[in-house]
C-alpha cells in the first residue's frame, strides 16, 4: 500500500510542478488587477519554443532560454492589449490561447514534421539521503533541475507577493484600486506591465518543463489546458499564496490518482477526478467552503481621469 | 484618427484585411501557391451545396450561443460558460431523445429534444445566475469554472453506461451513446445534397424574436435596464437579481439548444469531443458583434464560412487547418485591440 501512496504522491508532486508554477506567475497578475487566461497561451508557447530552441541547440538549457523568451513575448501582447489598449482582457485571453494553438500546431507541422525525435532534455537528480525518506522522499527530491528551479521561483513569486515587501504592496494597491495607487505616486501601468510579463516568464519556463522534463517532446495541445487549471488553482486559492500553493499539489496529486486507480483497483472515473479542481475552485470561489474575495479592481482596466 | 476611420465596420474592415495577408503568407510558407490557397478555401466555404450546407450548420450553432451572450450582456452579465451550457445542453437533448419510442414521429420528436436541450443549458447558467443574485459571485469566474465540469459531466455521460453510454460489447465500443432514434433527428431544409439542417432555422429565428423582444417589449427595456445600472434599476423596485438570472438562464438556454441540435445532426450520437470549442468562438462572435443582432448574424456567418474554408484547405492543398485558426484569433486580437480604448 505505501508504495502506491509513494507513486501517487511522487507523481502528483512532478504534475504539479508546471503548475505551481505558472500559477503563482498567474497570482502576481491577478493580484494586481489582471485576469490573464492568456497562462495557457504563454505555457503552450514556452513549450513549443523550449523544444525548438532544443531541436535547433542540441542544448536543453538554450531550449528554456527560448521557453522563457517566448513566454515572455506571449506576455508583452497581453499587456499591451489589456494594460496599454485596455481591451477586454476575457476575449484577449481566449484568443490569444486559440491564436497559440494555432501557431504552435501549424509550426510544429513545419519544424518536427518527421516525428518521434527525441529532444534534448532533463534528467530526473535524485538528492542523496534526502530522497530515501519514506513516502515524501521520492515526491520531493527526484525532480530535475528543472523541477527545483520551478519550486524556487514560485516560492520567490509567493514571498515577494507578502505585504511586508514594498512590491507586494505596491501589487496589492494597483489591484485593489488603481485610480488612489495612482494618486499616492504609484506607476500603475509599469507595475501592471511587470506583473504579466513575470507571469510570462514563470508560465514559459513551465511549458519548457512540460516538454523537456517530463516527455522530451512536443506534441500538439501540450499544455491541454494545465494553464486553464493554474487560473483555477489561483480562484481555488482564494488568491492567496498558500492555499493556491496548496490547491495545486491536490490538483496534481488528483491527475497523479487518475493513472495510480486503476492500478490498484479503484474504479474512479476518470471524468470525476479530471473535474474535481474546477468543482473545489467553484465552492470556494462562491464563498460556500470559507471566505472568498477577488482583488476589487480584477479586469477592470486603468486609465487616469482628469 | 477621425471619427470614420474608427467606426467599428472600418475597423472590421481593416483587420479583416490585415489577418487575410498573414494566412496568405502563412500558406506561401507552408508552400502553396496563394492563388491555390484562396481556391481550396472557396471551394470549402461555398463552392458546392455540401460545403455551403456545413458552412451555414457551423454558423447556426455560433449564431444560436451569440444571440444567447447578446441577451446576458444585455442585463450587465458575460457569459463565459457557452461551452459548459453547450455540452450539458447536449447530454440533456440525448437522454431525452433516447427515451423517446423507436417510431415517434419527428413533429413530435423533435421538440422535445430541442426542450430539453434548452432545459440542460438554462439549468447550468442558473447555477452561476443564483450565485450572482444570491452571493454576488461574479458571474465571470462561475461561468468559466462551469465550462470544465459541464465537460466532465459530458465525460461521464458518455464513459459509463449507467448513463448514456452505448451497451460495450466488446473492446472496440466506442464511448459514445447509441444513436438517436429517426423521429429526434433534425430535418434537413432545402436540397438533398446539403446537409444543412432545421438550426438554421432556429439560429434566425432566434435572433429575431430576441431583437424584438429587447427592443419592443418592457422584458428588454427592464433587462436594459439592469444592465446600464443595477443601482437606479433596484431603486425603480426591479427584480435586478432575478432579471439578472433570467438572462443567463436565456443565454444558457441557447447555447444548450445549440448542443441538443449538434447532437440530432449526423452521426446522430452524443461523443465526447462534440462541442469542438463552439461555445468559446459563441462568445468571441456575441462579443464581436457588440450587442446587434444583425452583427451577430453576419460575424456567425463569417466565423462558419472560414471554419468549414479551413478544413477544406488541409484536405486539398495540405496547409495546417491551423492556419484559419490562426486568420480568426488575429482578426479578434486586431478588432479587440482597436475598439478597446472607447470604453
Amino acid at each position: 500500500m505505501s508504495a502506491i501512496v509513494e507513486e501517487i504522491l511522487a507523481g502528483g508532486v512532478r504534475m504539479a510542478a508546471p503548475l505551481l508554477l505558472a500559477s503563482a506567475g498567474e497570482l502576481v497578475s491577478e493580484r494586481a488587477g489582471l485576469l490573464n487566461l492568456s497562462v495557457e497561451a504563454m505555457m503552450l508557447t514556452g513549450a513549443f519554443a523550449g523544444a525548438a530552441g532544443a531541436l535547433a541547440t542540441g542544448s536543453a538549457v538554450a531550449g528554456v532560454g527560448c521557453a522563457v523568451v517566448a513566454g515572455l513575448l506571449v506576455a508583452a501582447l497581453q499587456a499591451l492589449l489589456s494594460v496599454t489598449l485596455r481591451a477586454d482582457q476575457i476575449v484577449t485571453g481566449i484568443t490569444a490561447n486559440a491564436l497559440a494553438l494555432g501557431a504552435t500546431t501549424y509550426g510544429a507541422r513545419l519544424l518536427f514534421a518527421d516525428s518521434g525525435q527525441t529532444l534534448a532534455g532533463f534528467e530526473p537528480l535524485p538528492v542523496p539521503v534526502l530522497s530515501e525518506i519514506p513516502l515524501l522522499g521520492p515526491a520531493l527530491f527526484e525532480q530535475s533541475a528543472l523541477g527545483y528551479l520551478a519550486f524556487a521561483v514560485a516560492a520567490v513569486l509567493a514571498l515577494g507577493l507578502s505585504r511586508r515587501t514594498p512590491w507586494g504592496l505596491a501589487v496589492d494597491a494597483v489591484g485593489e484600486d488603481a485610480v488612489t495607487a495612482d494618486r499616492c505616486g504609484l506607476p500603475v501601468r509599469a507595475i501592471r506591465y511587470a506583473a504579466v510579463l513575470l507571469t510570462g516568464a514563470a508560465s514559459g519556463l513551465a511549458g519548457a518543463q512540460l516538454a523537456l522534463a517530463e516527455v522530451h517532446a512536443f506534441s500538439d495541445n501540450i499544455t491541454g489546458g494545465v494553464g486553464y487549471l493554474a487560473v483555477v488553482a489561483v480562484i481555488a486559492g482564494r488568491w492567496r499564496a498558500w492555499p493556491t500553493l496548496l490547491a495545486c499539489l491536490f490538483f496534481g496529486v488528483a491527475q497523479a490518482l487518475q493513472f495510480a486507480a486503476p492500478a490498484a483497483g479503484l474504479h474512479l472515473p476518470a471524468p470525476v477526478l479530471v473535474t474535481l479542481p474546477y468543482v473545489i475552485a467553484l465552492l470556494a470561489v462562491s464563498g460556500l467552503a470559507g471566505r472568498s474575495r477577488a482583488p476589487s479592481a480584477l479586469t477592470i482596466p486603468f486609465a487616469r481621469t482628469a | 484618427m477621425t471619427a470614420v476611420a474608427r467606426h467599428p465596420i472600418v475597423v472590421s474592415g481593416y483587420a479583416a484585411v490585415v489577418a487575410a495577408l498573414a494566412g496568405l503568407l502563412l500558406a506561401a510558407v507552408a508552400g502553396t501557391a496563394p492563388g491555390d490557397a484562396v481556391n481550396a478555401l472557396v471551394e470549402g466555404m461555398a463552392g458546392t451545396p455540401y460545403a455551403i450546407g456545413g458552412s451555414l450548420n457551423s454558423a447556426a450553432v455560433l449564431a444560436l450561443i451569440a444571440v444567447g451572450f447578446t441577451v446576458a450582456h444585455r442585463a450587465g452579465l458575460v457569459n463565459v460558460g457557452g461551452e459548459g451550457q453547450l455540452a450539458v445542453g447536449g447530454v440533456a437533448g440525448a437522454a431525452a431523445g433516447l427515451a423517446l419510442p423507436e417510431s415517434i414521429p419527428a413533429v413530435a420528436g423533435v421538440p422535445v429534444l430541442l426542450i430539453a436541450g434548452f432545459a440542460g443549458g438554462a439549468a447550468w447558467a442558473s447555477i452561476a445566475g443564483l450565485l450572482k443574485a444570491r452571493r454576488g459571485t461574479s458571474e465571470v469566474i462561475t461561468t468559466l469554472l462551469l465550462n470544465f465540469v459541464g465537460l466532465g459531466v459530458l465525460g461521464l455521460a458518455v464513459h459509463e453506461e449507467v448513463f448514456l453510454r452505448q451497451p460495450v460489447t466488446s473492446a472496440e465500443t466506442l464511448p459514445q451513446s447509441a444513436p438517436l432514434p429517426a423521429g429526434a433527428r433534425l430535418p434537413l431544409i432545402g436540397s438533398a445534397e446539403s446537409p444543412a439542417t432545421l438550426i438554421v432555422v432556429l439560429a434566425v429565428a432566434a435572433a429575431i424574436v430576441t431583437a424584438v423582444v429587447l427592443r419592443h417589449t418592457a422584458t428588454g427595456l427592464r433587462l436594459t435596464s439592469a444592465g446600464f445600472s443595477p443601482a437606479a434599476s433596484a431603486r425603480l423596485g426591479l427584480p435586478v437579481g432575478r432579471l439578472e438570472a433570467g438572462g443567463l438562464a436565456v443565454a444558457g438556454g441557447l447555447a444548450g439548444t445549440a448542443g441538443a441540435c449538434l447532437v440530432a445532426t449526423a452521426p446522430y450520437v452524443l461523443a465526447e469531443h462534440f462541442s469542438s470549442g463552439y461555445g468559446f468562438t459563441g462568445l468571441v462572435v456575441g462579443l464581436l458583434a457588440r450587442g446587434s443582432l444583425t452583427a451577430v448574424l453576419a460575424v456567425a456567418l463569417l466565423f462558419g464560412l472560414l471554419t468549414n474554408g479551413g478544413i477544406n484547405l488541409q484536405l486539398a492543398v495540405g496547409v495546417p487547418a491551423a492556419t484559419v485558426q490562426i486568420v480568426q484569433s488575429l482578426l479578434v486580437v486586431l478588432v479587440a485591440a482597436s475598439l478597446g480604448r472607447k470604453r
